[in-house]
């Protein structure tokens, strides 16, 4: 079944969105097949060697958790692509738009079967970078060009972090294959016990917090919502921003069960949530309200994820897991919703809505339903989940011990309490209230079936999963649960159990969060007053000075490193070949000129060579442009005939083509510019050139010279493996081409890659030369 | 600036060119040859046309978009060590075929010539590109 998802990933070539819905629907259905097994506790795998050598296999594996991301990402993905059938204006690049999304999801896909870690951090940052595409898909806005850089800079950058954590990893356990150290005690053991994993978890948690926007790295997130909101609905709630959740799971049982998991990722996750919670106070966009709920949001899975210790590793797991699915049900319903206000209203501002309950009520019932599950209200899913992250931080922070017993339940009262808030706030911003007729269009109706039924249908499984738990749990949470603590998990999930301290926490949290919506404007305000006073306070202006200081200290940077003028790339050059042939020449050789020299030469090489030298000779006097052009291909095209003179045909007829190419490339440059040098070169500059050129060709001199007398001789040459070896492995009687294509044809394929680029980037520079002008 | 002899000399020298550079590209596993040169030698041919005949002249009759050349190349050359993998070999693994045909004889199927015309195409295409792209500037 993972081996068909690559080929999925192939059939991007799309015109229309339902065509991409059907792909995402084909994509479900792939991953639902491997469903049953998954229930039973098996897992499904398939691989194929990449690059043998490094163990670096293209390896899909997929058990519990990854079958419920792959459910997640391909189910949502139908309701997405369906949704902005109606969304996206008609006369939108609409191809790039869907090309973009199944990209998207293909890479989310790949990362989430991955069983390579390598593989892994590929499809990982492939989601980066497809995000940044659709971040920046109005690309001529500025702020969506700022916002995808800044999602790139900083999950990418993470992702950096994480291959480097991957890399320690593999040097642990010499092996890079996550399912592997997963399924060998010993392995996790080692790992545990070894000095460098400390290092390593480190490495791994800043990546997942770079894209799960946790703790300072929350600020791309926020502008992430300058996407079109069924992108933002996909991969900033949904999908993408969980991948950071997802590697957390599945390092879960590697690294947890020790104190640096529960510091780093818990305490991560609490910070977090307060924080995001609190911050999403000011926010007047709605989008950018549910950015910093999705950042809460995500930092409770983190906090759950986090809960370990050393008898009982895994306390939040299945909570975690629960949220996780939950989430992606409301959270991707709100997004939806707002994309459909925003639609009609036109405005995204809160403050200039109210009302909307009688224009869209239907808008108004599903958001509503989405957002009370997210402020945790039963019978909704959200109420289930959030009752569990209450009894995990209880018995967490009973666990510790100490003032934790009542701080870390306290610290999920309040996040609740937050949250809560602000989903309030969501309802009663847009739906509630007056309406404010000055600043939204006269009339306004329901949108069409085709944008009301994907988020109806998330907020009929928000119910139906809240009241019917027991079938989610059982084939989605149970074995993605199991996957990830590496055991059976059976779970009992139910609405009412009783008057528990949960549920006690849970009054506590609704009182409390009425209490703060009462104060929600003063706030608010609060937090205007104090930013607007530290403006430079703020994760936000770091990153910003950051970037600005970059770009000027790259330009100082350049300024001193390429000049301009060719002169002194020349110099640089040349100095750097004598320090690094001349020293070992001369440390090498016993003498400097061999004695026992063969100084035979044949009349035509005698011939060539005295031609070559007065060639060049002629290109160093010559004063018009011109002619020293003609001497130039003079020398090249007689270095070819010494080439055939030995036998090289190969290399003689490249050095014939390239060198006819150059000349004419020259011929058609020297059009433009004046027939005759106009510099004059002084005193001082000649003697300089004729230094450092006198000394280059001496050393080369030398080396030829010690050349025939072995001075190579500690190396073995390496032609006689390929005189060998091309016919019976390559079936090739050419061995230069032999080489090229197959036994280096990596190196062949890097530089057709740069020749690519190459080409583009002749384009764009003189395309925005002319753009200029 | 060009003449009637050069305009001459050169409709009836690109073909022969082309197809040389053709064969230089199948040549090139046994004999001197391959996708780099017989690419450079192509694009020695479309240049020449350009320079007789002038840009404008050669876009009037076809405009030729050689980016699209090169991204074809990358995808055959790519799609060649993908292929290996399908057959569960490592990426860019090649295999050849030794086929017997009637009056050609046995002759070599080689997965590397794939690769070759991928090159020859990336070569072809980049370098026409930023030719072509630095003729329009003016």
């Amino acid at each position: 079944m993972a081996a068909i998802l690559p080929a999925a990933e192939r059939v991007l070539k799309n015109r229309v969105g339902w065509y991409a819905a059907a792909v995402a629907l084909i994509c479900l259905l792939l991953v639902a097949q491997a469903l049953p097994a998954v229930v039973n506790g098996e897992t499904v795998t398939g691989s194929f060697p990449w690059i043998p050598s490094l163990q670096v296999e293209l390896s899909f594996y997929g058990d519990g958790l990854s079958v419920m991301f792959g459910l997640i990402v391909s189910g949502i993905g139908i309701l997405i692509m369906s949704y902005s059938n109606e969304y996206m204006s008609k006369r939108e690049d609409l191809s790039r738009y869907y090309r973009y999304l199944l990209m998207f999801m293909g890479s989310m896909l790949g990362m989430v079967f991955s069983s390579n870690a390598i593989q892994l951090f590929v499809f990982w940052e492939l989601t980066s970078i497809t995000s940044f595409m659709l971040i920046g898909y109005w690309r001529n806005r500025p702020m969506s060009v700022y916002g995808a850089t800044k999602s790139l800079l900083v999950t990418a950058g993470g992702g950096i972090f994480m291959l480097a954590g991957f890399l320690l990893l593999g040097i642990i356990t010499g092996t890079f294959d996550i399912v592997t150290i997963l399924q060998n005690g010993s392995m996790i053991a080692l790992i545990k016990g070894h000095e460098l994993f400390l290092p390593a978890l480190v490495l791994i948690i800043i990546g997942a917090a770079a894209k799960s926007a946790q703790g300072p790295f929350y600020i791309w997130l926020p502008n992430a919502m300058e996407a079109p909101t069924p992108v933002s609905a996909f991969l900033h709630s949904a999908t993408m921003v969980k991948a950071g959740i997802y590697l957390v799971a599945r390092i879960h049982p590697i690294f947890s069960g020790t104190e640096a998991w529960f510091v780093l990722v818990g305490g991560l996750g609490i910070i977090t949530m307060l924080a995001a919670g609190f911050l999403a106070f000011r926010q007047t966009d709605i989008k950018g309200i549910l950015a910093y709920s999705t950042i809460s949001q995500l930092a409770y899975m983190m906090a759950m994820y986090g809960y370990t210790s050393y008898q009982y590793p895994g306390i939040g797991v299945t909570a975690a897991t629960f949220h996780l699915l939950n989430h992606a049900t409301f959270k991707a319903c709100l997004f939806l919703v707002a994309g459909i206000v925003a639609h009609e209203t036109a405005t995204r501002d809160i403050t200039k809505m109210g009302g909307l309950r009688k224009e869209l009520p239907a808008t108004f019932i599903i958001g509503a339903i989405a957002a009370l599950s997210m402020a945790g209200v039963p019978p909704l899913n959200g109420f289930l989940s959030k009752e569990m992250f209450y009894e995990s931080s209880l018995e967490m922070g009973h666990i510790l011990g100490g003032p934790f017993e009542y701080l870390i339940p306290a610290a999920a009262v309040l996040g609740g309490a937050f949250t809560f808030a602000y989903s309030i706030r969501f309802i009663d911003g847009i739906f509630l209230g007056k309406r404010r007729s000055e600043h939204l269009p006269k009339h306004m109706h329901e949108p069409t079936p085709v944008m009301l039924f994907p988020p109806a249908l998330l907020a009929a499984l928000v119910i139906l999963i809240g009241i019917f738990p027991s079938a989610a749990v059982h084939y989605i949470i149970e074995p993605a649960a199991s996957g990830i603590l590496l055991e059976d998990v059976q779970l009992h999930v139910s609405l009412w159990h009783g008057f528990t301290a949960a549920l006690l926490m849970t009054i506590i949290t609704f009182i409390a969060g009425a209490a703060l919506y009462a104060r929600y404007g003063a706030i608010a305000a609060w937090q205007d007053r104090v930013s607007a006073r530290y403006p430079a306070w703020s994760f936000n202006s770091l990153y910003d000075r950051i970037v600005n200081g970059a770009s000027g200290k790259s330009t100082a940077f350049a300024k001193v490193m390429q000049p301009g003028p060719l002169s002194p790339y020349l110099i640089a050059m040349l100095l750097i070949f004598l320090l690094l042939s001349a020293v070992p020449v001369i440390m090498i050789a016993g003498t400097l000129i061999p004695t026992e020299l063969n100084l035979e030469v044949p009349m035509y090489e005698a011939v060539l060579l005295g031609l070559i030298i007065l060639a060049s000779l002629g290109t160093a006097v010559l004063r018009k442009y011109l002619h020293a052009i003609i001497a130039v291909s003079a020398v090249g095209y007689l270095v070819s005939l010494v080439f055939i003179y030995l036998q090289a045909p190969d290399l003689a007829i490249t050095q014939l083509l390239v060198e006819t190419l150059a000349t004419i490339i020259f011929l058609l440059v020297i059009i433009k510019v004046p027939q005759t040098f106009r510099e004059k070169i002084t005193r001082s500059v000649l003697a300089r050139d004729l230094l450092i050129s006198s000394a280059v060709s001496i050393t080369v001199l030398i080396l030829l010279l010690n050349a025939s007398q072995g001075i190579v001789s500690p190396f073995e040459s390496l032609s006689y493996y390929f005189i060998e070896n091309s016919v019976p492995l390559a079936g090739g009687h050419n061995m230069v081409n032999v080489i090229l294509v197959d036994f280096r044809g990596y190196d062949t394929l890097g530089e057709i890659v740069v020749l690519c680029l190459a080409g583009l980037g002749v384009y764009n520079l003189l395309k925005s030369r002319s753009d200029s002008k | 600036m060009t003449t009637l002899i050069a305009k001459t000399i050169t409709k009836a020298c690109v073909p022969i060119i082309i197809l040389f550079s053709i064969s230089l590209l199948l040549a090139g596993h046994n004999y001197p040859g391959g996708g780099f040169i017989g690419g450079v030698m192509f694009t020695s041919a479309i240049s020449l046309l350009y320079i007789v005949f002038g840009l404008r002249y050669m876009d009037s009759l076809y405009r030729y978009q050689w980016e699209k050349w090169f991204a074809v190349g990358l995808l055959i050359s790519t799609l060649t060590g993908i292929g290996a993998m399908a057959f569960r070999y490592s990426f860019l693994r090649s295999t050849y075929l030794t086929v017997s045909l009637p009056l050609l004889g046995d002759i070599k199927l080689l997965s590397t010539t794939f690769f070759d015309i991928g090159v020859y195409l990336v070569v072809t295409g980049s370098l026409l590109f930023v030719f072509k792209t630095m003729g329009e500037d003016e």
